[in-house]
């Protein structure tokens, strides 16, 4: 699936007239992007169901989620900065939608230090969850920030604003696929980090037992 | 109904009592504040012309930091003491206990502004006394300690404690923080109410959301 991405953004989507190559970037920009947002909302929606049903499950799939959202809004903090050099002439510039994308990944830092911190698995999920759900307020503030604040971030789904792209119909294509690929890669991504996180916990379980029956052992004799 | 605002009246006299019978928080709060104000003199030069739009910015950090020294301390006694347990048995609701929190910390924000404002005007010669401004402050404050009430009584359970909280709390207040200094700007800029109405419209929409999530949340952060 990616590797078709890869494949039109090379070949299908044409070349943007003044920024070259470099606007190639773009359509992993927006990809990384859309699904470090998505993984956020995820977390979000499932700390909800944490709470009401308090299955440990949920709570793997939360941090599985947020781990994996973390990761795409840096990736798509660098792959933006290496579309910022050429284009804007500087690696970073102190714009309203870099600087709460940013903010919005020390959020999630935050949590993964608020984990770490707890010591009791269930309220390590709790207070995860809770944290999930008040982070999220970030999100939908670095979306807007572009569109809201005077910024020189473009956008691209709104009709007729001052820095929206102007995009040919294969560029569409080429994103719409793009953003599909990263979508499908999120689910997997997620299956599979969220069953490492359940078998980590089941070892650890598991580990504390035995130590438990060693102790145990040495004591009868 | 009336009982429950007997019972809210009660816990905020009990954490006022307790803050005023040592008033540990208050003073290290309001030295923090106001050495912060002098250290911001060194560190920006700050020249006459851009001082008077900074102003409200450079107030806004010196409350906030001095603020999360405060929070730190908001749930300190019930923990060493082990009290906590005893208030969830004697209190009907949880929610009160932790709307007094939240109320508490929001009249010691108020005192801390109080104080810190004509400070700030003396020192630096620039008058502060401005409705909107000073208008623009209490609603920070109050979503600052929403937000920040509801995160102090996690943080302060974890290993980190002290060290967790600012970490956690900062990009939560990102809309807060913006909004304080954009809207402070435009006041002391002189802008007309218009230009900066949306500011002050985010802060209490971010009020009144972090208030209704906690009520809604405190029950998980206090059980066992």
């Amino acid at each position: 699936m990616l590797l078709l991405a890869f494949a039109m953004v090379l070949f299908y989507a044409p070349m943007e007239q003044t920024m070259g190559w470099v606007q190639k970037v773009f359509y992993f920009h927006v990809g990384a992007g859309w699904l470090g947002m998505l993984a956020f909302a995820v977390a979000m929606v499932v700390s909800i169901i944490y709470l009401r049903k308090g299955d440990l499950k949920m709570d793997a799939i939360a941090a599985s989620a947020a781990e994996i959202g973390l990761l795409f809004s840096i990736i798509t903090t660098f792959s933006g900065m290496i579309w910022a050099r050429p284009s804007w002439n500087t690696w970073w510039t102190w714009d309203p939608r870099l600087t709460t994308m940013v903010i919005m990944a020390f959020t999630y830092v935050a949590y993964f230090l608020l984990r770490n911190g707890m010591d009791n698995p269930v309220k390590r999920a709790r207070f995860g969850s809770i944290y999930l759900i008040v982070g999220f307020i970030t999100v939908p503030i670095t979306f807007f920030s572009a569109r809201m604040l005077r910024s020189i971030h473009p956008t691209i789904f709104n009709a007729g604003g001052g820095a929206s792209m102007v995009m040919t119909s294969p560029m569409y294509q080429t994103m719409g696929f793009s953003i599909f690929a990263f979508t499908i890669l999120f689910v997997f991504l997620l299956l599979f980090r969220s069953q490492l996180r359940l078998e980590e916990q089941k070892l650890k379980e598991a580990e504390a037992l035995e130590n438990e029956m060693e102790f145990g052992e040495v004591n009868n004799g | 109904m009336k009982k429950w605002f007997a019972t809210l009246k009660t816990l905020i006299w009990k954490d006022l009592l307790q803050e005023w019978r040592s008033k540990d928080m208050l003073t290290a709060m309001l030295a923090f504040a106001i050495l912060t104000i002098f250290i911001f003199n060194y560190a920006m030069e700050l020249d006459p012309r851009t001082r008077a739009s900074l102003a409200p910015g450079i107030l806004w950090v010196v409350i906030t930091f001095s603020g999360v020294l405060g929070l730190n301390r908001s749930f300190v006694a019930e923990q060493e003491q082990g009290s906590f347990d005893a208030l969830v048995m004697a209190v009907p609701g949880l929610g009160s206990i932790w709307l007094a929190k939240q109320i508490t910390n929001f009249l010691i924000m108020l005192l801390l502004i109080l104080i810190v404002l004509p400070i700030y005007s003396l020192l630096y010669n620039q008058n502060l006394f401005n409705p909107a401004l000073i208008a623009t402050f209490i609603l920070g404050a109050w979503a600052f300690s929403a937000a920040g009430t509801l995160l102090a009584s996690m943080s302060s359970q974890s290993r980190m404690r002290d060290l967790l909280l600012p970490v956690m709390l900062f990009p939560i207040l990102m809309p807060v923080n913006m909004a304080v200094v954009k809207a402070g700007e435009g006041i002391m800029n002189g802008l007309a109410f218009a230009s900066y109405q949306n500011w002050l419209l985010i802060l209490l929409v971010y009020g009144i959301i972090m208030t209704t999530i906690s009520l809604m949340v405190f029950d998980y952060v206090i059980l066992e």
